[in-house]
């Protein structure tokens, strides 16, 4: 066997250090070396190629499953942004087909919970675009799916600077966007006066606000008033103007005369300068004033915020309905969008429309990983396609056990390629024990720039979730019932409705108990005597600036019992807030607006006389100009003098 | 230290087998890709390939190899920046790359990502350069320390040591 960059056995070694032994004359004692051409291929070396083959080939058989294991659980679970666990993995290269068991998904809103858990799931790929490193799905199976489960450990929470994790996060702002009132049930006997900040209130801050603005506009109209050298203008055409008093064109000769009606006119093109200085000033006034007259009118409309933040202070209680069945389903109802939304945009992170390439983390390694640019071509191979898939799934436990028919449709990363909207439905096919039906149906389309998504799930006999209600320990078990969700997104826009009914609602006290206050007993009288649920949540708006409403039958009879019992006493609390509010917010603006009256006032005085001033100079330049040329020449006017 | 003497001895070895300076150059050149890229790629296998049916020296290769992963650590933010450079920002290349990407079998080369492409790039315009350095060096070092070198002891107790037997055993 040879070693690379030796000579063949045999041959004299090219390299021989002198050894001092030279022969006569200078010459080496070696032999001569022989000029044989240097072969370029070492055909032995093919024999510990293939034997370093065989070697990689024996560790992949062993190794090969777990490491395929551990990169697809960790791309899963960067992908998803939720934890991604797999038991085991099969890999037949033969049949191109993977088999995974043991499959969890971490709900990424409870790291306590599985999503769903699938006992097996084989996947059976087309051949030849893996060799283009993309998936494409001929067909797939899944059996045993179990949903909601509790997991032993909680998920590890998925950080970095990975797209799920910033969308997560993003999410979570989607959340904090509603505002949901409380329900605060503070006893009547305890609605006492209320000791208000005025620094605290918006209104007094505006007030203060606009009466620097007063300092500031009224400094700039006189820095403004002094530019105008009125003065000056008006000095200058006095003695022209007595200059040439009595003065005609005999007495000054023609080139006198000529001269005096050149300074006329070049004092009347100061006086008309300055004039239109004087309504350029005007116009600057007026900006500034109508700008502090705007404040003064912010200041107003501050106090309706201090009537709300006084009324909150005094934590009273809402009668409204929306407002109650906001502060009793608001949480619920918006991490159930919220959910929905986070899949959507998931969605369209991995599904954008166009062919541009896209950039994503490289695989993780002990060097930097790079970035990878996926380049996309109109006539080749998404880089993962799920043509169709037909599965009934069998979920054999948790709430919604049962057996489900599955389909899906060109559920692919480059619809720009495929030119379909993605399209899934779900539906019941055997009734059990929690749900009678269940219809799930969903469109993605991102084959064009405007992308467009929509989810309808309609589960009819189903139980429905049991929610606490806030500020008191009470939890409504919905029973059995139906839920419909319907979602839409268009754009940014979005459009969405969660409803629940049933007949069927109960009422149970939490374990721990305590005394409830006049408010609270009252409360909690009307509402465990309603027995029907009819709920319903609209979300509008968009992505970046929704709005939640929400009505329900128990917002309405509560409203309507709170304001018998208990809205004279309220409405009385509330009346002595406001004219609280309104001594604080008058004393602090009832001055500013009088100073913005008068810095009114006053400029436009001041602007009236010094138009009086400079018209009244024009007139004096005229009478003396048409003195001089016995009335040939006049001065021109002004528009509006 | 056991890694650097290792090294140590493998240079020195190297330097006086009877390869001559254009098999040692070849080898370093081709080796200094397994050091320069990412190892887990298709081009390395092409070249380690090459070191072993080619008739360049597989010991230089694999001393160039150990030489230069640190190297290709330290370059990792040029390559990162060559490969940007090439792969997006410039469009003229973009239809290159989408084909490339979508052929079947160069899509693994993963030259889509830009630390592989761009330590090959990096590496292959260091070919040239490394071969004439090392071919040069060889020379000169044959000529001046060579022979003080194989006079030394610790050349001597190298050669003599068991690991230079096998050493020797896979010899030519």
């Amino acid at each position: 066997m040879s070693t690379p960059g030796s000579v063949r056995s045999g041959d004299a070694a090219r390299y021989t250090p002198t050894s001092g032994t030279v022969g006569a004359g200078g010459a080496p004692a070696t032999p001569p070396i022989s000029r044989k051409r240097t072969r370029i291929f070492r055909w032995e070396g093919i024999i510990p190629l293939f034997v370093g083959l065989a070697f990689l080939v024996c560790a992949w058989l062993v190794f090969g499953d777990r490491v395929l294991r551990g990169t697809i659980a960790e791309a899963g679970t960067k992908a998803l942004g939720t934890q991604l666990d797999i038991a085991g993995l099969a890999l037949h290269p033969l049949s191109s087909s993977i088999e995974l068991r043991g499959i969890a998904v971490a709900d990424p809103f409870d790291r306590t919970r599985n999503l769903f858990e699938v006992r097996g799931l084989r996947v059976q790929l087309e051949a030849e675009p893996l060799l283009q490193k993309k998936l494409v799905v001929k067909s797939i199976a899944i059996t045993d799916v179990t949903t909601g489960t509790k997991r032993a450990t909680p998920a590890t929470a998925v950080t970095g600077p990975g797209f799920a994790p910033a969308m997560l996060t993003a999410m979570q702002r989607f959340a904090q966007q509603f505002n949901v009132p409380l329900l605060s049930l503070t006893p009547l006997d305890t609605l006492k006066s209320l000791v208000l900040d005025p620094t605290s209130l918006k209104s007094v801050q505006t007030a203060l606000a606009v009466a620097h603005q007063v300092d500031s506009t009224k400094q700039a109209l006189e820095t403004g008033y002094a530019a105008l050298r009125l003065q000056q203008t008006i000095d200058s055409s006095r003695a022209v103007v007595a200059r040439l008093q009595g003065t005609n064109v005999r007495t000054l000769g023609i080139d006198g005369a000529r001269r005096a009606i050149a300074d006329v006119r070049a004092a009347s093109a100061r006086v008309d300068s300055a004039r239109r200085r004087v309504d350029a000033l005007l116009t600057t006034a007026r900006t500034g004033v109508d700008a502090l007259q705007a404040g003064v009118g912010a200041i107003d409309a501050a106090r309706r915020d201090d009537y709300a933040f006084a009324r909150g202070l005094l934590k009273l209680p809402s009668f409204e309905g929306p407002d109650l069945g906001s502060a009793i389903f608001g949480h619920v109802t918006i991490e159930k969008f919220q959910q929905a939304v986070y899949w959507t945009e998931l969605a369209r992170q991995y599904a954008p429309p166009g062919l541009l390439p896209r950039e994503s983390p490289g695989p993780k390694r002990l060097r930097r990983a790079g970035t990878t640019i996926h380049f996309a071509a109109a006539r080749a191979y998404p880089r993962f396609w799920l043509q169709r898939a037909d599965v009934n799934v069998a979920v054999t436990s948790g709430a919604l056990a049962g057996t489900y028919a599955i389909a899906a449709r060109d559920v692919t990363t480059d619809p720009a390629i495929v030119q379909r909207p993605t399209l899934f439905a779900m539906r019941r096919v055997a009734t059990g024990t929690s749900v009678d039906s269940l219809r799930v149906l969903g469109s993605l389309d991102h084959t064009t720039p405007r992308i467009r998504e929509t989810i309808t799930a309609n589960a009819a006999g189903v139980a429905l979730p049991t929610i606490a209600i806030p500020g008191l320990p009470y939890r409504m078990d919905g029973g059995r019932g139906t839920s419909e969700l319907r979602l839409a997104l268009d754009g940014e826009q979005i459009s969405g409705r969660w409803s629940l009914r049933s007949a069927h609602v109960t009422w149970k006290a939490d374990s721990v108990k305590r005394a409830l206050n006049t408010m609270e007993s009252l409360v909690a009288r009307v509402l465990t005597g309603v027995n029907q649920l009819d709920f319903t949540a609209d979300i509008t708006g968009t992505l970046a600036n929704p709005r939640l409403a929400v009505h329900s039958n128990l917002d309405r009879q509560l409203s309507d019992r709170l304001r018998a019992v208990a809205g004279e006493e309220v409405a009385k609390a509330e009346a002595r807030v406001r004219a609280q509010v309104d001594k604080i917010v008058d004393e602090k603006s009832a001055p500013v607006k009088v100073r913005v009256a008068e810095l009114r006032a006053d400029a436009e005085k001041r602007v009236a006389d010094a138009r009086t001033r400079l018209d009244e100079e024009k007139r004096k330049l005229d009478d003396r100009l048409k003195a001089l040329t016995s009335g040939a020449i006049t001065l021109p006017k002004l528009p509006g003098a | 230290m056991l890694t650097l003497l290792k090294l140590l001895r493998s240079l020195i070895k190297t330097l006086h087998s009877d390869g001559s300076p254009g098999q040692i150059a070849a080898g370093v050149a081709l080796g200094a890709a397994l050091g320069l890229t990412p190892i887990m790629n298709a081009h390395n296998l092409i070249v380690f390939m090459l070191l072993t049916v080619l008739n360049v020296s597989f010991a230089a290769g694999m001393f160039a190899w150990a030489v230069f992963v640190p190297v290709g650590f330290l370059l990792d933010p040029v390559f990162d920046r060559v490969g940007h450079a090439l792969l997006v920002a410039t469009p003229a290349l973009r239809p290159l790359w989408t084909t490339w990407d979508n052929v079947p079998g160069l899509a693994l080369t993963n030259f889509n990502n830009t630390v592989v492409l761009g330590s090959v790039v990096v590496w292959l315009l260091l070919f040239v350069p490394l071969y004439v350095a090392t071919a040069y060096g060889v020379v000169r070092y044959r000529a001046t320390l060579g022979e003080r070198v194989r006079q030394s002891r610790f050349y001597k107790a190298l050669h003599a040591s068991q690991l230079y037997n096998v050493y020797a055993w896979f010899r030519p």
